[in-house]
């Protein structure tokens, strides 16, 4: 599905890629883990073509977007509920939805469907609708934000730190969610540094350390207490 | 009493169109948190070109108020051009400085059109004046009150019921996430100034149109009142903007009524002063105040 | 040199005055729109001293610069809560009331069989200090330029100062500047006050050597372009707005052939600069290089000898 190849970016000065690999397999859950400042979300960023690759390339379904800007990468199918989700304060809730669903010029009547489907998904949207989403709950948020990644009706869906700044309750009904959501068929490719919390959902993961690619395989491969103090430490330098 | 209501109605008829040019900053301010000092001075461009068609080619009126508008729209493109898009996303300040340095050059190139003071502006109304009661509405007042609650609305439906009205609503609250959505943000921010241009250059004719005539004077005027108008409502906010707007009118009224015309646009400034004082955020809009002060607060 | 000369010269040294206060209150992290109604006071309080209440000159710049100095602490303290635009349009709100008022006052007393005074929209009319003493124009510039100088090396010693790292603190972050423990509100004032007495006393050398102030010249273009010329010339030194302002003032009126289309060039070329320099020719990394250049350049000499 999505196939990245030796991808070089940077972000500011500290965050670099230096040639990272990656593949997110169709109807699978992939993780991207590790420490702070390790290249997670500028690998994310220059895969949905906000950054700007310096050489490597990215490919959906065989078809290159490495080149593309971001508008275009995100109606060729990859959309990207960002970290602290970011939602539109003061638009509604399904404004909010509608912005989602903005690249792919569907006509109003797929859209209002496929705004039902996801209230349906997600009741409590539904409850909020007209409510500002500046004044929805964190976890509320969240969802939103998902739910408004979805709205581009992506082949992929790429999720930066879906856990960041909720209670641990919280944490867990998100990721129920992104379980539940592949279960149905959504591809996904999350970037977490709650190592505990996405190996339980990945099916596949990788670390990522220095801007590079140290570890690729499936969960047990490695010991969980190995992956967690590499998530936030980063390898010991011998 | 019957001159306090009669000086209301004035006030609230030449308000609405400080109400059109509150609009042009508010929206721009709102997708680009700048302010754009340049904004009268294209307005004046704009309608100088479509005086100049007038006056050396007795053009009629419709063929001017055209030209206006067109010619406004390209110096509001010209200007975003240079003094926004080129400039770097952390520089507020030279935006700004940019944005008034080009007013002083369009001032020029318009007073290079048509040097000498003053020009007839051709007139337009199409409402005839008549007499409701002991109150008088005059004709061209309430043609510019007509257009302006008729451009009100159309920018309202704009916003809330339409693809660009969605984006450019987004970029305003979140250039960031916009992006992420497939919004091209650029494109979007240009879009907006040619959107208020048309706003401007609207309101511009019909100001002009009113007092039937043109000096080079008008663009610090149109930036000022616009300007005056959007912070007694509240920045960003396009009720706000109407309802400044409005305000600013009947003030004036008022002000010129009963205190003398040169008291006029001292009593709109102390009102502004004294509202920024007490109530920083504008009649609408005290609960964004922080925000955008935290936007604009590095230069 | 020629009248025309020091009239030229003359003018960038009191225009100075402005862009240096702007530059102030720039530093501080406010932009102000409004300094031109400091300029104005200056210039009407200081004429008053001397052709109304016939005070030698040196206690009519003392009592302009007090004056707007007092003034803008006011207007500082009045607006203190706010930031970013809302404090700029008050700043020029501020500005235009002044200006306004200024055009409604009429104070005038007889001098010499002769009213003299404000008269409204008339200005400021017969402040002749420097006929009566026969001071010639250049020597009048002589004063501009050394109270010029005097107010720069008082601002350069400042910008080293902790007051001026303050004053810096305060443009970056005031939240930092709270927390470091500083009385936040008494050094904005502060810095409000200062901004005030250096375009006062500018206010006041400009009633001087023109003899007449009128409210039309204060209007809001001097205060835009004092503030246009500190960004031109670099928000890095004080040395920035009087950049500014030679270039604006000096180099255009010397370039007698762009007469009339002068500000369709200087607007381009200033517009161009800011895409390129968004903080000014001298911005704070330019001179930070330039001193570390000069000081390796002496530590170099020093070696040497």
């Amino acid at each position: 599905m999505l196939r990245v190849r030796d991808l070089v970016s940077s972000y500011g000065k500290l965050d670099v890629l230096r040639g990272i690999s990656l593949d997110a397999a169709e109807g699978r859950i992939t993780c991207l883990l590790g420490p702070n400042g390790a290249g997670k979300t500028t690998t994310l960023f220059t895969i949905a073509g906000i950054l700007s690759a310096r050489s490597g390339s990215v490919l959906l379904n065989g078809e290159d977007l490495t080149r593309l800007p971001a508008p275009k990468v995100v109606s060729r199918g990859i959309a990207l509920v960002p970290e602290n989700r970011l939602v539109f304060p003061r638009m509604n809730v399904e404004e909010n939805l509608r912005a989602g669903a903005y690249a792919r010029r569907a006509s109003a009547a797929e859209i209002a469907a496929d705004i039902a489907d996801l209230y349906r998904r997600f009741p409590r949207l539904e409850a909020r609708r007209d409510q500002f989403a500046g004044t929805l709950s964190g976890g509320e948020q969240q969802m939103l934000a998902i739910a408004r990644g979805l709205m581009a009706r992506p082949r992929i869906l790429l999720m930066d730190e879906p856990s960041v700044g909720l209670a641990p309750l919280i944490v867990d009904e998100i990721f129920r969610i992104i379980q539940e959501l592949n279960a149905e068929g959504v591809t996904i490719l999350l970037v977490e540094q709650n190592a505990r919390m996405a190996l339980t959902v990945a099916h596949k993961f990788y670390l990522i350390e220095g801007g590079e690619i140290t570890f690729s395989g499936s969960p047990g491969e490695l010991e969980e207490d190995e992956v967690i103090r590499r998530a936030y430490l980063g390898a010991q330098k011998e | 009493m019957i001159d306090f209501v009669q000086n209301t109605v004035d006030g609230i008829m030449f308000g609405s169109s400080y109400a059109l040019l509150a609009i042009g900053f508010t929206i721009v301010f709102g997708v680009l948190r700048r302010i754009n000092l340049a904004f009268g001075a294209s307005i004046m461009l704009g309608a100088y070109a479509g005086t100049w068609l007038h006056v050396h080619y007795q053009v009629n009126v419709l063929v001017v108020a055209l030209t206006t508008l067109v010619c406004t729209v390209l110096a509001g493109i010209y200007v975003e051009r240079l003094c926004f898009r080129a400039i770097r996303r952390d520089a507020a300040l030279a935006s700004m400085v940019s944005s008034f340095v080009i007013w002083m050059q369009l001032e020029e190139a318009a007073v290079h059109l048509l040097p000498e003071r003053t020009y007839a502006f051709p007139s337009f109304f199409v409402a005839g004046s008549f007499e409701l009661g002991p109150f008088l509405f005059r004709g061209e007042q309430t043609t510019m009150l007509v257009l302006a609650a008729l451009m009100v609305g159309a920018l309202h439906l704009l916003l809330r019921h339409t693809r660009f009205g969605l984006a450019l609503r987004a970029v305003s609250e979140s250039p960031r996430a916009a992006a992420y959505m497939g919004i091209d943000t650029a494109w979007v921010m240009l879009c907006a100034f040619a959107l208020v241009s048309l706003v401007g250059g609207v309101a511009g004719f019909a100001i002009l149109a009113t007092d039937e005539q043109i000096t080079p004077f008008f663009g610090l005027w149109a930036t000022f009142k616009g300007l005056i108008a959007m912070m007694l409502g509240g920045m960003g906010s396009l009720p706000g903007a109407v309802l400044g707007g409005l305000l600013l009118g009947v003030i004036e009224a008022h002000a010129q009524w009963y205190l003398g015309n040169e008291y006029k646009d001292l009593s709109a400034y102390l009102l502004l002063f004294a509202m920024l004082v007490l109530r920083p955020g504008g009649i609408l809009g005290q609960r964004i105040h922080g925000r955008e002060a935290l936007a604009f607060r590095r230069v | 040199m020629d009248d025309y000369v020091i009239t030229v010269l003359s003018n960038i040294g009191m225009i100075s005055f402005v862009a240096l206060s702007a530059y102030l209150l720039l530093l501080t992290g406010v932009i102000s729109f409004g300094q031109q109604a400091y300029f104005g006071l200056g210039a009407y309080a200081a004429g008053a001293a001397t052709a109304m209440l016939l005070l030698p000159i040196w206690a009519g710049i003392l009592i302009g610069a007090c004056v707007a100095g007092l003034m803008a602490a006011l207007v500082g303290a009045l607006t203190l809560r706010l930031r970013g635009l809302y404090f700029s349009i008050s700043t020029l709100a501020f500005a235009e009331m002044v200006r306004l008022v200024l055009l409604i006052v009429e104070v005038q007393v007889e001098v010499d069989g002769e009213l003299v005074g404000p008269a409204g929209a008339e200005g400021f009319h017969d402040i002749r200090w420097m006929f009566e003493r026969d001071i010639s124009l250049g020597e009048f510039m002589l004063l501009i330029y050394a109270l010029l100088a005097l107010v720069l090396v008082a601002l350069l010693l400042i910008e080293r100062s902790r007051l001026g790292s303050i004053f810096r603190m305060l443009g970056s972050d005031d939240l930092l500047a709270d927390m470091q423990g500083l009385n936040v509100v008494g050094y904005r004032v502060l810095a409000a006050g200062l901004a005030g007495v250096l375009a006062g006393i500018g206010g006041a050398l400009y009633a001087h050597f023109t003899t007449y102030v009128e409210p039309q010249f204060f209007n809001v273009m001097l205060g835009v372009h004092a503030l246009a010329y500190g960004l031109i010339g670099g928000l890095g030194t004080a040395f920035g707005p009087l950049i500014g302002v030679a270039i604006d003032v000096g180099f255009l009126e010397a370039v007698r052939f762009i007469q009339g289309y002068r500000m369709i060039v200087f607007g381009g070329l200033v517009a161009l600069l800011l895409i390129f320099m968004p903080r000014g020719l001298l911005d704070e990394e330019r001179v930070h290089r330039l001193k570390a250049r000069f000081r390796r350049r002496g530590d170099a000499h020093a070696a040497g000898s």
